[in-house]
């Protein structure tokens, strides 16, 4: 549980970095991603840390290479954005006559944990590099990426799991059923918004300044799902494989109007495991090298309780700035783009942002991009992983395919040639993200 | 609107007492001559802990808006659907707070209308927020 | 004049995810004695159709579960019944002037009675 993060000095979170002195120098191989599941069952081979072993072993096998080689590991231990328990809490009866247990009963469970996988994975007996990347897979990658480029690592696993309890979780639960609130919350929760409510307030803002509407989201929701159910990994390919339409997207509940249920996404169990080595090491992997070319942070400074759109955009905006800088490519280098999408409200402050196939235009382009061609087939593919809204909630389906695309080898590949992609999340103003190439240049 | 009692400590008692009031203050940095709200230990921005509060004229304006038909809060449920804004203060428009608009029919929230500051007391506690009406409504 | 029941899916049939209590055998039996049936949910309504399709039920009507006053004024009947597992479900149905049966309220199939007080 106690593993150093990265410094903030390994974070480039401001302009004017140059080039990254790490481009071209780190290199992603193997992926590797458990099956999934809407929700845990409480069988031991169904957990958390089953699935991120399933994951690990997957990923080591795609690569080609010996479990011996892994000589480090970085994880996000958070592993949900619902209800976790307390790390303290028992596991479920059989649960460690199945597996070797930690300091704490949750590991593997509600929380994912190094110590725990090392425990549970005999096999990997090298690992001496031990870093957690937390909150988000993306802060797990930028971490490894860092690590490799600065030798403390040669070949490492970056791995993050999601757990999904049994029941409904925060709708009238813990602190939202009380009829007082304490703690950071009561300065907003109090109003009773529910979490997509934050960013229908900022999309509302963006549709009444560009003159856009809810429903020019619906050609974005659709091809997201298109492209997820291309996905033999995805949780809709594997236990909902239907097709949404236009209309079932449009006759969504409301949430929090402008966003509807559709544009919320869905939690589950799933696992990803991807190893970062150097491009030497990469020569005898059985993949395809990716390249790492930059990576940068963006962190709110928030004066309300709610941040504005002007925020988000100078946030992103920034973000844009920071990646081209350091990968030096430009928005028109892109293949494809791959931001966050959970919710898809606000995919499109990302992808502007970005500048992503903007002709011109800085800001309020996106959602008239969203009605033109944005399939893999097209010249613009949007999110061609299909996201969290078209795999289910994982935060790394976007990073995964990045890999997957640039290798040439997604479910969902592109038809243009893949040489450079992007993905980041989670939000427009907490952001971490990555640039990613087929070659070192 | 049956709203939680926000249940005051330490650093936002000053804020809480001025709502009991009719009064609404919100954390003010000298040397970045900046408001910030929701209280903090220190300027966000500088670091500074020397944070004085100052009270605010209860002017602002509706900045975006949302209607809730599915909220976490259980006291708020049978409320559904409802309104919340964002309010930008007139002192400072990026500090936010946000409002149900008592009043204002849902879809019918004007964005960039002038609002002013009312206090709703709140059922548990009786504790005082900081609430927002259409200016001379 | 007909009785209609409206069921949501996940938590509340068998198929649903995660599965209820009430079965496709009793949705079937409802129909056969001439109820009107179908599903407001929150899954999609073309989901919603392909469900019951693949399992060989062929239902009145699908629905997001907010349509249910739209469901209501597609369908004359005497009664309506919306059978749930949520507070939301609950609300939304008594808003349309529906009856309203928690999930496992619903496994004794209480609607068959109605049959014999309105004389079948
Ligand atoms: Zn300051």
């Amino acid at each position: 549980m106690a593993h150093p993060i990265a410094p903030n000095s390994w974070h480039r979170n401001r302009e004017g970095l140059g080039i990254w002195e790490g481009r071209g120098k780190v290199v992603a191989t193997g992926v590797g991603t458990s099956p999934t599941a809407r929700r845990w069952d409480e069988r031991p081979e169904t957990s958390l840390g089953a699935l991120t072993i399933i994951a690990i072993r997957k990923a080591i096998e795609d690569a080609g290479i010996s479990p011996d080689e892994i000589d480090g590991i970085v994880l996000t231990p958070e592993s949900t954005t619902g209800v976790s328990n307390d790390p303290m809490s028992p596991a479920p009866e059989g649960f460690d006559q199945v597996f070797k247990m930690v300091d704490f009963p949750q590991a593997g469970i509600t929380r994912g944990d190094i110590d725990w996988i090392l425990l549970n994975m005999p096999e990997l007996k090298n690992v001496e590099f031990k870093m957690n990347g937390p909150v988000c897979m993306s802060v797990a990658l930028t971490t490894a990426a860092e690590a490799v480029s600065r030798g403390l690592t040669k070949t490492c696993l970056v791995v993050r799991g999601w757990h999904n309890l049994a029941g409904r979780y925060y709708v009238g639960q813990g602190a939202a059923a009380l009829n007082t609130s304490s703690g950071p919350g009561k300065y907003g929760g109090i109003w009773g918004m529910p979490a997509c409510a934050t960013t229908a307030m900022i999309f509302e803002e963006y549709c009444n300044k560009y003159g856009k509407s809810h429903e020019m989201m619906a050609p974005f929701v659709v091809e997201e799902r298109r492209n997820g159910l291309m996905n033999p990994d995805g949780f809709y390919t594997q236990h909902r494989p239907e097709m949404i339409t236009v209309d079932d997207y449009l006759s969504g509940r409301w949430i929090a109007k402008p966003a509807n249920i559709y544009d919320n996404d869905l939690p589950i169990q799933a696992a990803l495991a991807v190893i970062f080595t150097t491009p030497e090491l990469a020569a005898h992997h059985a993949q395809k090298p990716v390249y790492i070319l930059n990576h940068a942070q963006t962190r709110p400074e928030l004066q309300g309780v709610t941040p504005t759109l002007a925020e988000w955009e100078a946030s992103s905006d920034k973000m844009g700035r920071m990646l081209y800088e350091g990968a030096g490519i430009g928005p028109e280098d892109l293949s494809f783009e791959q931001m966050y999408d959970g919710f898809t409200l606000f995919h499109q402050f990302h992808l502007e942002g970005l500048r992503f196939a903007s002709r011109g235009e800085k800001r309020g382009y996106a959602l008239d991009l969203y009605q033109t061609d944005i399939s893999i087939e097209g010249p613009n593919p949007v999110s061609p992983s299909g996201g969290n809204s078209g795999n289910g909630r994982t935060r790394w389906w976007h990073h995964r395919d990045c890999i997957l695309q640039l290798q040439g080898r997604s479910p969902s590949q592109i038809k243009r040639k893949a040489e450079y992609g992007v993905s980041g999340a989670h939000m427009p103003n907490f952001c971490d993200a990555l640039i990613w190439g087929a070659g070192p240049d | 609107m049956p709203k939680q009692s926000p249940v005051p400590t330490e650093l936002d008692q000053p804020f809480y007492d001025a709502c009991n009031e009719d009064r609404l203050v919100v954390q003010h940095c000298g040397p970045c001559n900046r408001f910030q709200f929701p209280p903090r230990m220190m300027c966000a921005r500088c670091g500074n802990p020397g944070l004085t509060w100052r009270q605010v004229s209860g002017r602002g304006r509706i900045k975006s808006r949302v209607v809730v038909y599915d909220s976490p809060v259980s006291t708020l449920v049978p409320e559904q659907p409802f309104n919340v804004a964002t309010i930008a203060l007139d002192e400072e428009p990026d500090v936010i707070m946000l409002s149900h608009l008592p009043g204002v029919p849902v879809d019918q929230v004007p964005i960039g209308a002038a609002v002013e500051v009312i206090f709703e007391t709140t059922p548990a506690t009786g504790q005082k927020v900081p609430e927002w009406r259409l200016a001379g409504s | 004049m007909a009785f209609l029941i409206s069921f949501d899916i996940d938590g509340t049939l068998e198929f649903g995810d995660p599965p209820g209590g009430i079965t496709v055998e009793m949705v079937r039996r409802a129909q056969e004695l001439g109820f009107l049936i179908g599903s407001c949910s929150d899954r999609f309504p073309s989901a919603q159709k392909a469900l019951w399709e693949a399992r060989d039920i062929r239902v009145d009507f699908v629905a997001a579960k907010h349509m249910l006053p739209d469901i209501r004024s597609r369908f004359e009947a005497v009664k309506y019944l919306h059978i749930g597992d949520r507070e939301l479900d609950q609300q939304l149905a008594e808003k349309a002037g529906f009856e309203f049966l928690w999930d496992h309220e619903g496994v004794a199939e209480p609607w068959l009675e109605w049959l014999e007080s309105h004389g079948g």
